[in-house]
């Protein structure tokens, strides 16, 4: 697998941690060190391994060129590299997240702009539909003054209507009455002037009694006496008339 | 990556659209007003528009009364405010005249009802019962002949006719009312008519045909007869 191919490792003083050691092309190896396995020692298809001089195999410890391969980076590289691509990671997630914040914040900065100059819009409306109710309140009012006045007008009109009615009622029957009365004054007038005419004749007709025939001065009369009761009649109507 | 996608997932979303207008399209209805709910074609109210002022032209005699509105052509009044008539004349509340066809009396009440030629403004609704003692009551009539007026009361009980004018019991209201309101329409807060005013005492109190006495002669049609006339 990885690790450098050869002679396997001879007993002796390991290779100390720190000491540098040769990058391993190929596969990362999960451990360097001896090989172990089979496989161990064999080199790869195409890939050409240094190799050791013959001999050396039981010789000590080896240098890297003595050692002739691809020796593995150490822990610490590899963390530091690790770090650095998690530390790329999270700062190309961040460079995300705030060109996604900023989109955002730019959005909400500019929908709150739009609902800004809505709600002033609407705050103009409403302050001029406040102010043109107030003034229609207003006229509302002065209306309902003159509506009051106007039914109180009506109703002030009717009534002189209905008094001016009335009176041109009662003077109807005022007028009714006084023809009724003259009428009956002209009627007892006449009968009275009848009635004296007659006990004129009357009068002149019973100086000279014997002229005339005793008959006929009876029934004249009697009709002197039917007219002026007559008269007597029509005065008693006219004085009835009066009372009422 | 997936961190970052998570993380933009947690973020807030951005803000829909902004509406153009946020006024509704539909107006809200305004609400209702005690006014509102009592308007006419000429401002003045139901009571006041079915009111009748009642003229009697008699044989040298001349007298004033109330009415109101039945329906279209037919107001009540009192018996006693068109009897012994040789004209009747009516006039409206804002003083048109209207003419009398016919009037009839009732011989178990002081009620007369008067057919007009021309139509009446408005007329109430009966009420379906007398009222209760206590009940608000409304007069609205012609007091002395005059202007019309709309006087309130309560209705204080129910005793047996002092004139002896109407068979049952009639009530007793404490709503001021002078000669000329005899006719007037008696009403309850709706409006409703509950009785007519027909005489009054020395005390001030006003005595009411209840509106059931009034309900049974009008469904009599054997009730009424024509009015006496002096003509």
């Amino acid at each position: 697998m990885t690790g450098p191919s050869g002679p396997a490792p001879s007993p002796g003083p390991q290779q100390p941690p720190h000491e540098p050691v040769w990058w391993t092309p190929g596969p990362r190896a999960a451990a360097p060190g001896p090989a172990a396995g089979p496989s161990a020692g064999r080199p790869e298809p195409g890939r050409t391994w240094p190799t050791a001089p013959a001999g050396d195999a039981t010789s000590g410890p080896t240098t890297p060129s003595a050692a002739g391969g691809w020796p593995a980076p150490p822990p610490r590289r590899r963390a530091v590299v690790a770090l650095a691509l998690a530390l790329v990671g999270v700062l190309v997630a961040a460079g995300l997240v705030g060109a996604r914040l900023w989109t955002t914040t730019r959005e909400w900065e500019r929908a709150a702009a739009e609902w800004e100059t809505l709600a002033r819009t609407h705050g103009e409306q409403l302050a001029q539909a406040t102010a043109e109710l107030e003034a229609t309140t207003g006229e509302l009012a002065a209306t309902r003054d003159q509506l009051s006045t106007a039914q109180t007008r009506i109703t002030e009109l009717a009534d002189e209507k209905a008094q001016l009615g009335d009176t041109t009622a009662a003077q109807q029957q005022l007028a009714d009455y006084q023809a009724r009365v003259s009428e009956a004054a002209g009627t007892v007038a006449t009968a009275l002037a009848n009635c004296i005419e007659g006990q004129e004749s009357l009068i002149g007709y019973l100086e000279d009694v014997s002229r005339y025939d005793p008959a006929e001065l009876a029934r004249f009369r009697a009709d002197v006496e039917r007219v002026c009761g007559n008269a007597s009649d029509a005065n008693a109507a006219l004085q009835r008339e009066l009372a009422r | 990556m997936a961190s970052a996608l998570a993380a933009c997932a947690a973020l807030p979303a951005p803000p829909p659209p902004v509406p153009t207008s946020v006024v509704p399209s539909t107006a809200p209805a305004p609400a209702a007003t005690e006014a509102g709910s009592q308007l006419s074609p000429d401002g003045f109210d139901a009571a006041q528009r079915m009111a009748v002022r009642i003229r009697n032209i008699g044989c040298g005699a001349l007298s004033t009364g109330s009415g109101f509105a039945i329906d279209e052509h037919t107001l009540v009044t009192n018996r006693h405010v068109v009897a012994d008539s040789a004209e009747l004349e009516l006039s409206t509340y804002d003083g048109r005249d209207v003419a009398a066809e016919a009037a009839s009396s009732a011989a178990l009440a002081d009620l007369a009802v008067v057919r007009t030629v021309e139509p009446l403004p408005a007329a109430p609704v009966l009420a379906d019962a007398d009222p209760a003692i206590g009940d608000a009551v409304t007069v609205v009539g012609y007091p002395l002949g005059r202007r019309l007026t709309v006087t309130d009361g309560r209705i204080m009980g129910a005793v047996t006719d002092p004139l002896h004018a109407n068979l049952g019991e009639v009530l007793v209201t404490d709503a001021p009312v002078e000669p000329g309101s005899s006719g007037s329409a008696a009403l309850d807060s709706s409006g409703r008519v509950i009785g007519v005013v027909y005489a009054k005492n020395a005390t001030g109190m006003s005595f009411v045909v209840p509106v059931s006495t009034l309900r049974a002669l009008l469904a009599d049609a054997a009730a009424f007869a024509p009015a006496p006339t002096c003509g």
